[in-house]
C-alpha cells in the first residue's frame, strides 16, 4: 500500500513526467496495478491461514469495505452528472476501502468480544 | 447456540489457548464459541468431540 500510495502521488511529481512518451505513461500506471495485485493477493492468503471466526470478521470487513467505495462511486458519479461537484479521481476508492476496511476490522472485533 | 465447553476445557484445566492450540484456532474463537457468539463449522465440533470423546450433541444444545 506504501508503494500505491507514494507511486500514485509520486508519478505526478516526477519532473518532466508531462514530457514522457504514451507507452511510458502506461508502464508507470503499471506499477501501483501490480502493487495492488499483491496486496489482496496477501489479503487472500492471511484469510485462508487464519480460523474459521477470525476469517468471518476479515469477510464482515471486507464487505463493509465494498459497500463504502459502491455507495461513494456510484453515488459521487450521479452527483457529478446531477450537480455541480467536482471529480473524484477513481485512485482515492482503494484507500477508501482500506480505511474503512480497516476500522470496521475495529469495531467488529470490539463487538464480538476479541479483546476480552 | 449454548454449549458447555467451558465445562468441559475446565475438567482438563485448559486454557482458552491451550485448547485453542489442540483444535487448531485461535484463543479467541474459543472465547466465542463459549460465549454463544459464535456457533463453530461442522469441521470444527466434530474435532471438538473427538478431543473431548463426546458426541456433538453432548457439547451443544440446539434452542429452536
Amino acid at each position: 500500500m506504501l508503494i500505491y500510495g507514494a507511486v500514485t502521488e509520486g508519478l505526478a511529481w516526477v519532473p518532466g513526467s508531462s514530457d514522457f512518451p504514451a507507452y511510458a505513461h502506461y508502464a508507470l500506471a503499471l506499477i501501483p496495478i501490480v502493487a495492488i495485485f499483491f496486496v489482496f493477493w496477501a489479503q487472500w492468503r492471511f484469510a485462508i491461514e487464519i480460523d474459521e471466526f477470525l476469517r468471518l470478521i476479515q469477510i464482515k470487513a471486507t464487505l463493509c469495505g465494498i459497500a463504502c467505495v459502491m455507495v461513494i462511486a456510484s453515488g459521487w458519479g450521479q452527483l457529478e452528472r446531477l450537480a455541480d461537484v467536482p471529480t473524484l479521481p477513481m485512485f482515492w476508492l482503494l484507500p477508501i476501502f482500506w480505511t474503512v476496511h480497516g476500522l470496521a476490522i475495529l469495531f467488529i472485533s470490539i463487538r464480538e468480544g476479541l479483546f476480552q | 447456540m449454548k454449549n458447555n465447553l467451558k465445562a468441559l476445557r475446565a475438567e482438563q484445566d485448559w486454557s482458552q489457548a491451550t485448547l485453542g492450540d489442540h483444535l487448531g484456532v485461535s484463543r479467541q474463537t474459543i472465547n466465542a464459541i463459549e460465549a454463544g457468539r459464535y456457533d463453530p463449522s461442522l469441521h470444527l465440533a466434530f474435532k471438538m468431540a473427538r478431543l473431548f470423546k463426546r458426541t456433538i450433541e453432548e457439547f451443544f444444545e440446539d434452542e429452536d
